[in-house]
């Protein structure tokens, strides 16, 4: 799609989304926060998982971290919410940079498994630090102010998505999807590979640590379990896969569908709405491996035989 | 005494944990996929003994064959009609499809058997024997053992019998082994299914030691992660090492830094281990 087009798109999507704090219910408001943070992490794992391709299951020590720069700064120090939010940016640039240079080195499953690996480490580690509140975590001063945090989280996450369409047509992002098609081959042809991963992930990690932020302290209660779930790697993959990896409408659209998928299924049948949604994912990844966008434009092609003709590639 | 008797304990808890790292080393080896649904498997297999136990008082040690035959139909079921869907395509796709599959395991077993804690409990249970000053439980002895022993088994079927043969060669070049009559659906089923019935025996095992919960399965593949990762996925043997090394990191750090660093510690070495010798081929020979 032209630039063009994708920045009108998102432009014209933002500006309808501005308005409906004037007209949701406050259950609808609950939703629409969590609905928008969770599309900031898929967004954001979209510029290192889809234009790099290296499949990062580690996102939520950024996360995490935003999280926790944000309730240290304002449970223990009574900083400003501001503050709180710049300091678990710092964090989360800090720990890019640093955890970035070695494991950007791994490849394939490597990096995915190492990176699982370092999330889970993060919260253990964070659950025996006294200051970020042990393993009973911390309490933020409580505001209820949900139309503030949503539009706090709309301009996130139009940020993001405005970073991406860069991306998608600039030089760097260039940059970007050779590295994913063929590492070898850009830095043969110039690219200086291992700069360009580390800004990836260092803009990857920036936008997940301020949605981490914005999430502490509109939830006001944090422990390191909820911090680091691991859970929620997965589920940012799935969502920007679900919608089309390496594309700018993908992850919003994928992230949109499931949080509305498991919203209904849980309201519908709270018993089993985890179970659908394990369904749901098992049917999506055979019926439609390259995401909703790309399912739009074969359907288009080739109508139902589309989701055969997936089958009939993939399996043995 | 207490660093011996803390070794120990690490040696024996790491049979266990090496076999359940060999289901996963083994299917991630043959058919190039991480299956994130392999705690959820070793749950399962919890489960039944727990089930064969308590409905019908089979003993846990004589239910582990029956639950590694319920296990390794499940795991056959599931390769054949589910995963050889999508073996083919991106390596991201199958880590999906086996994270949907552990959800769905996962919750399938709350449902079923509810959120409660279970103990694999044996009259036997508490014997403890007492070598040269260290205290060697019977239950984790029998779990260690039995762990060596299911890793010959699979060096045997591997390297000594046809159908061993044939999955060497799937793993090594699919269109090859075709070529020479390898049917590789039936191959990559019998795997997966072998697999999961390693799965299913160290899940009873698991039960005996500890106690089930539907939701153990998430930490426990991590943990195969960590083991197949150092072990290697091409000999068996390495695999149960592997469990070791993690077995007394674990208590080690139980000991030296406290209960709550025990995860820092085994994802610690993962990461470290990774970079340090990210070269290293992991696909069987």
């Amino acid at each position: 799609m032209k630039a063009r087009t994708n920045l009108i798109i998102v432009l014209v999507g933002a500006l309808l989304l501005a308005f409906v704090p004037f007209v949701a219910s406050d259950v609808m408001m609950q939703f629409a926060i969590n609905a928008l943070i969770l599309a900031v992490l898929a967004q954001s794992w979209n510029i290192i998982g889809g234009f790099t391709g290296y499949v990062s299951f580690g996102n939520s020590v950024f996360y995490g971290l935003g999280i926790y720069g944000t309730a240290i700064a304002m449970a223990q120090f009574h900083l400003p919410f501001g503050v709180g939010l710049v300091l678990g940016l710092v964090l989360a640039q800090i720990c890019a940079l640093v955890i970035g240079v070695p494991i950007l080195r791994l490849r394939g499953p490597y990096f995915a498994i190492a990176t699982l690996g370092l999330s889970a480490a993060m919260g253990a580690l964070i659950a025996n630090i006294d200051i970020a509140g042990s393993n009973i975590g911390l309490i933020l001063p409580l505001v209820r102010a949900d139309p503030m945090f949503y539009w706090l989280a709309l301009v996130l996450l139009l940020a993001c998505t405005l970073t991406v369409v860069w991306i998608s047509h600039s030089r760097f992002g260039a940059g970007l999807v050779a590295i994913r098609e063929d590492e070898d081959a850009a830095a043969t042809m110039g690219v200086n590979t291992t700069l360009y991963k580390v800004i990836a992930l260092m803009l990857s990690a920036a936008f997940t640590s301020v949605a981490g932020g914005i999430y502490a302290y509109w939830i006001s209660f944090i422990d390191p379990a909820s911090s680091f779930d691991p859970t929620l790697n997965v589920r940012m993959v799935i969502m920007a896969v679900f919608g089309g990896p390496g594309t700018v409408l993908g992850p919003l659209v994928g992230s949109f569908i499931l949080s509305a998928v498991y919203e209904v299924l849980s309201s519908w049948i709270s018993t089993a709405a985890a179970l659908l949604f394990g369904i749901v994912i098992v049917l999506a990844v055979i019926f439609t491996p390259r995401g909703i966008a790309d399912v739009i434009v074969g359907m288009r092609k080739s109508g139902l035989r589309y989701l055969t003709q997936n089958i009939r590639e993939n399996r043995l | 005494m207490l660093l011996i008797q803390i070794l120990a304990n690490g040696v024996l808890l790491g049979g266990l944990y090496g076999l359940m790292a060999l289901g996963m080393a083994l299917v991630w080896g043959v058919l190039n996929v991480v299956n994130l649904a392999h705690g959820a498997l070793i749950m399962l297999g919890g489960y039944v003994v727990y089930y064969l136990f308590t409905g019908f008082g089979i003993d846990p040690f004589l239910a582990l064959p029956i639950a590694a035959v319920v296990m390794f139909v499940i795991g056959y079921l599931l390769q054949r009609f589910i995963l050889n869907l999508i073996v083919r395509s991106a390596m991201l796709n199958t880590l999906l499809i086996t994270f949907g599959l552990n959800v769905v395991i996962t919750y399938l077993a709350q449902l079923l058997f509810s959120a409660d804690f279970r103990t694999i409990n044996p009259s036997y249970a508490g014997t403890n024997y007492n070598v040269f000053g260290i205290t060697v439980p019977l239950v984790s002895l029998a779990a260690f053992v039995i762990a060596f022993a299911l890793a010959g088994a699979v060096w045997f079927v591997l390297n000594r019998l046809s159908l061993g043969r044939a999955i060497r060669a799937t793993a090594q070049n699919l269109t090859a082994a075709r070529l020479y009559g390898v049917d590789p659906r039936g191959i990559y089923a019998v795997t997966f299914g072998i697999g999961a019935a390693l799965a299913g025996v160290s899940g009873g095992l698991f039960g005996v030691l500890t106690h089930l919960t539907p939701y153990v399965g998430a930490a426990l593949t991590a943990k195969s992660f960590v083991i197949a990762i150092i072990g290697g996925l091409s000999n068996p043997f390495n695999v149960i090492l592997g469990g070791i090394v993690v077995g007394i990191a674990e208590q080690l750090a139980s000991l030296y830094l406290g209960p709550t660093y025990i995860d820092v510690i085994s994802f610690g070495l993962l990461v470290v281990i990774l970079i340090v010798r990210p070269a290293r081929s992991l696909r069987a020979a």
